[in-house]
């Protein structure tokens, strides 16, 4: 034995290997050394042994350096793609928006068109036609203008932190409810047309908590919101202003409504679709006045 | 082992070749998998150098290494143990050791 296996656990095939030859890795190894075919035999099996392991090695190797790659790339670039991902989206969305919103301002142009011919044809249809335009500006579908309020309102200026306030600093947002109760004064106020931001309120309009905006028509929108509402200014800013009412209660939490009267506030017509997919006309079969 | 560079070499051609990744829930898998195939190289390397390779020894030794590899890893996630750790350990061992045998085996043989 050599001194340098002396610090190893003696091995039982040492003495085979001390007496090995030159090639090495020693071919077999043995007391008495196999016959000519069976080392050729040995040779062969061991060969095809390693090869499939180390082809096997080589191949499940490759595939996870590449698979580790991918994978610790993509965590890293998972957040960065993820809001590429999303604002694509968002511009697809926009573009699309904008194509639909050109072509129904053209398809509004062709019902414009149509009205002015259908005009020329006769008494019958200048009746439908006037009918039409008093249902449209009831419905919302007209610019109108008109003396009414502006009502804008903006988030609380004080802060919990730093006015000691005690209450919940949501308070201090303007949500949905409180645009609500506004916008429901301003109609018991008699107001005959109301916009928020712009948006025209229709008797289908939401007005919702959308996370920290407000949704109305489906189209979101944050503060401040400009209120607009057409009726007898009079009686709209004291609707508002009245005691114990909104904007009393609003100011508790200072969140300030300022309420501008006018003599002509312009409010501008829905600008969306509506589709009635469930409301149908009913006709009632018994006449309404019998006679 | 011209023939085991021949295999490593087309293999990971292969490898890279191949089109398509390992999903991450079974990369856990392939590298025990990979332990389980450099222990079983080094394995063979060190009983070709003793002259006691065995075909069936070999084969069987590395399929079974590797199931079990993979079935503690798997019984590992079940029970929430990081199983594969020891499986990992016994291969690293074991290819240390082999190593050991097979170099000095051969130092000796050089010294010759």
């Amino acid at each position: 034995m050599s001194d340098k296996q002396q610090n190893l656990p003696p091995l039982p095939e040492e003495d085979a290997v001390s007496n090995e030859s030159n090639d090495w890795i020693a071919p077999a190894l043995s007391a008495e050394p196999p016959p000519e075919e069976e080392a050729q035999e040995y040779k062969r099996t061991y060969s095809i042994g390693v090869f499939f392991v180390c082809l096997l090695f080589g191949f499940l190797f490759a595939m996870q350096f590449k698979s580790v790659d991918i994978t610790s790339e993509n965590a890293v670039n998972n957040q960065l793609l993820r809001t590429q991902e999303l604002q694509n989206m968002l511009n697809e969305e926009r573009q699309k928006n904008d194509a639909l919103y050109q072509e129904l301002l053209t398809l509004k142009d062709d019902i414009a068109r149509y009205r002015e011919l259908s005009l020329q044809s006769g008494d019958y249809a200048a009746v439908l036609n006037n009918e039409l335009r008093r249902a449209e500006l009831v419905a919302g579908f007209t610019d109108v203008i008109g003396p009414g309020v502006t009502v804008t309102m903006s988030d609380s200026v004080a802060s919990v932190a730093g006015d000691g306030l005690t209450v919940d600093p949501s308070y201090l947002i303007i949500h949905d409810n409180d645009i609500l109760q506004v916008v429901n004064e301003l109609r018991d106020a008699g107001a005959e047309a109301i916009s928020i931001n712009g948006e025209r309120l229709l008797a289908t309009s939401e007005i919702r908590c959308a996370g920290s905006i407000v949704s109305v028509n489906n189209n979101r929108y944050a503060a401040p919101f400009v209120i607009r509402a057409i009726g007898d200014p009079e009686a709209l800013e004291s609707a508002l202003k009245m005691r114990g009412g909104v904007i009393e209660q609003l100011a508790f939490f200072q969140i300030e409504v300022d309420v501008q009267k006018s003599d002509e506030v312009l409010i501008r017509a829905y600008t969306g679709t509506t589709s009635y997919t469930y409301a149908q006309e009913y006709k009632d079969d018994v006449p309404a006045n019998p006679s | 082992m011209l023939f085991g560079i021949f295999g490593l070499l087309l293999g990971l051609g292969l490898g890279l070749w191949f089109p398509g990744y390992f999903p991450e829930s079974i990369s856990a898998y392939v590298g025990i998998m990979l332990v389980a195939c450099a222990d079983s190289i080094i394995g063979g390397l060190r009983a070709r150098a003793l002259g006691d390779y065995n075909e069936s020894v070999f084969f069987s030794g590395f399929f079974i290494n590797a199931l079990l590899a993979a079935g503690m890893t798997y019984f590992g996630q079940c029970i929430d143990l990081e199983l594969e750790i020891a499986a990992m350990v016994v291969f690293a061992t074991r290819i240390f050791q082999n190593l050991a045998i097979l170099r000095r085996s051969l130092l000796n043989l050089n010294e010759k």
